[in-house]
């Protein structure tokens, strides 16, 4: 966990370029045919469950097998790898990048996951708090909570298979909750956000100047509030 | 007290060998059944009878505590049974109704899974049970995804899958919970509409230690199956991981069974991660991944797949 912060450097990073650059690679093998050009803009998923796709990216073809991969994004195409169209790729390869508007809470998130020590899902599941720390969270707030090596912390659900996730990490309380229950989590992201309990301060410094500067910070063009 | 429902390792070993493995060997779709049954023997290798208990996964817990106070290991196959469980549970903590009559218990499994088998696990003992359920005549059980037995929308049999890590040796174990409603015939009010029994089904008395055996025999099948396919993907030179489709592949043996025995593709659901409490959202289902989740369109036309929640006919 980082110990100090300059402040003025992250975020006259964040001033100077308020994006995300989300690399899209080859989810398989396969011959690839694109279907955005750069500057295309392109949404992410919609709807209350997020059912309807969002743009589409690429077709990958394997063994006459076609898959269309659309975007988890939002944004601009700042480049393409256009000297790939139509052929074959291995899995991995980066195929283009989308430009990333960020909002406030994404700045905010951004800068914590820097200085959060961040505790991934082991498999694309669902995921909830175990019964007896989800009851300690209701009755106190999980920033009093203070997790350590070797605790049951969460429960994923799997097909119908329970299984207890223990904590490994640093000792800390728990500062954020990327999850929600009911909602899938795909493997390696953060389930949540732990820090030392006396790091909490920093923390709130942290949220209490991106709030404060946000307006100097992004550029009214690019600013996007939620 | 002792035990009403008794079954031994060696009833289920006779029953494997006079009819399990000939009725398997009838069907050409299995290539190696004696190799597959080898694979799931381990179930049943240790069966501890209970008059009454807890909860069969809180007593699965501390079976494997107490083997590891003295410096050992539980036996992966283990099968603790009970006639009754007095604070039996479902998921999200619902209540179970569990008296004397129905078969109650749990399956101690170590975790010697790969991935999928691991994922697909739970889907085994559905699979095992509605098999069970239709040798002794009800031909209209069926699979409702993930792992519910239905008969005529009513349920006859449910099951929790809940993994474990023993405290001492940091063992991983699967806990596979059972509880298939036999000759118990009177359910509480709540209940009284959504569940069944397979004595009230049949219209006669069910001999519950044999229902057992042969519960017990499906399941070392379909674990064996498990195995089985475990084997065959380390010889395929695909990633069911990425495959959203099953093109081109040879379905699974067990997912293939599931379908047969499933009547959730093409029903019209709802679903939910906790249905009881929220229920989410109308669709019909479209189908089946490799990986066990399910595929739905709903009606703006949009596809959605779950890989974990609840569903309700419609």
């Amino acid at each position: 966990m980082t110990e100090e912060i300059d402040f003025d450097a992250i975020l006259g990073k964040y001033h100077s370029d308020p994006y995300d650059y989300v690399e899209i690679c080859a989810t398989h093998t396969g011959r690839v045919n694109f279907k955005v050009a750069e500057g295309s803009n392109v949404n992410s998923p919609s709807g209350e469950w997020l059912h309807i796709p969002g743009s589409p990216l690429f077709e990958i073809t394997r063994e006459r097998n076609p898959k269309l991969v659309t975007a988890k994004t939002n944004g601009t195409i700042s480049s393409v790898r256009t000297e790939l169209e139509g052929q074959f790729v291995e899995a991995g390869e980066r195929l283009l990048t989308i430009r990333h508007p960020l909002k406030k809470k994404e700045v905010i998130e951004g800068i914590l996951k820097e200085v959060l020590y961040l505790f991934p899902a082991p498999e694309r599941a669902k995921y909830f708090f175990s019964l007896d720390i989800q009851s300690r969270i209701e009755k106190n707030g999980a920033k009093t909570l203070t997790v350590k090596p070797g605790d049951e912390i969460i429960i994923m659900s799997l097909m119908k298979r329970d299984t207890p996730i223990y904590y490994t990490g640093e000792t800390g309380v728990i500062h954020s909750v990327y999850f929600t229950p009911g909602v899938s989590v795909d493997q390696g992201q953060p389930l949540i956000g732990i820090c030392a309990s006396d790091k909490l301060p920093l923390i709130q410094k942290i949220i209490t100047r991106v709030k404060a500067d946000w307006d100097k910070l992004i550029e009214p063009a690019n600013l996007e509030e939620e | 007290m002792t035990a009403i429902n008794r079954p031994t390792p060696a009833s289920l070993q006779e029953y494997l060998r006079k009819h399990e493995l000939p009725n398997r060997r009838q069907n050409p779709q299995y290539p190696s059944p004696e190799k597959i049954i080898r694979y799931g023997a381990i179930i049943g290798s240790v069966i501890q009878c209970h008059s009454s208990m807890g909860r069969a996964m809180e007593q699965a817990r501390q079976h494997i505590i107490n083997y590891e106070e003295i410096g050992g290991s539980a036996a992966s196959g283990t099968v603790i049974l009970a006639d009754t469980l007095i604070h039996s549970k479902g998921r999200f903590a619902r209540t179970w109704h569990a008296p004397i009559g129905g078969l109650w218990g749990c399956i101690i499994l170590a975790d010697t899974f790969m991935p999928r088998a691991r994922t697909l696990l739970p889907l085994a003992l559905g699979v095992a049970c509605c098999e069970a359920v239709r040798d002794l005549g009800a031909k209209k059980a069926c699979v409702r995804w993930v792992n519910d037995v239905l008969v005529s929308g009513q349920k006859i049999g449910g099951f929790l899958v809940e993994s474990f890590r023993s405290p001492h040796y940091g063992e991983e174990y699967h806990l596979l919970g059972f509880g298939i409603n036999i000759n118990n015939n009177c359910f509480p009010e709540t209940l009284a509409n959504l569940a069944v029994s397979l004595s009230h089904t049949l219209g006669t008395p069910v001999n519950l230690h044999d229902f057992t055996i042969s519960f017990l025999a499906k399941m070392i099948w379909n674990i064996g199956i498990l195995c089985y396919e475990e084997e065959q993907d380390l010889h395929r030179d695909f990633s069911w991981e990425d495959s959203g489709d099953s093109e081109g592949q040879k379905d699974h043996l067990l997912l293939e069974q599931w379908k047969n025995l499933s009547d959730t593709l093409g029903r019209r659901v709802l679903y939910g991660y906790d249905i009881q409490k929220k229920p989410q959202y109308e669709a019909r289902v479209t189908g089946i991944r490799p990986d066990g989740a399910i595929v739905m369109r709903l009606d703006d036309g949009n596809q959605i797949i779950e890989h974990s929640g609840e569903l309700q006919y419609l």
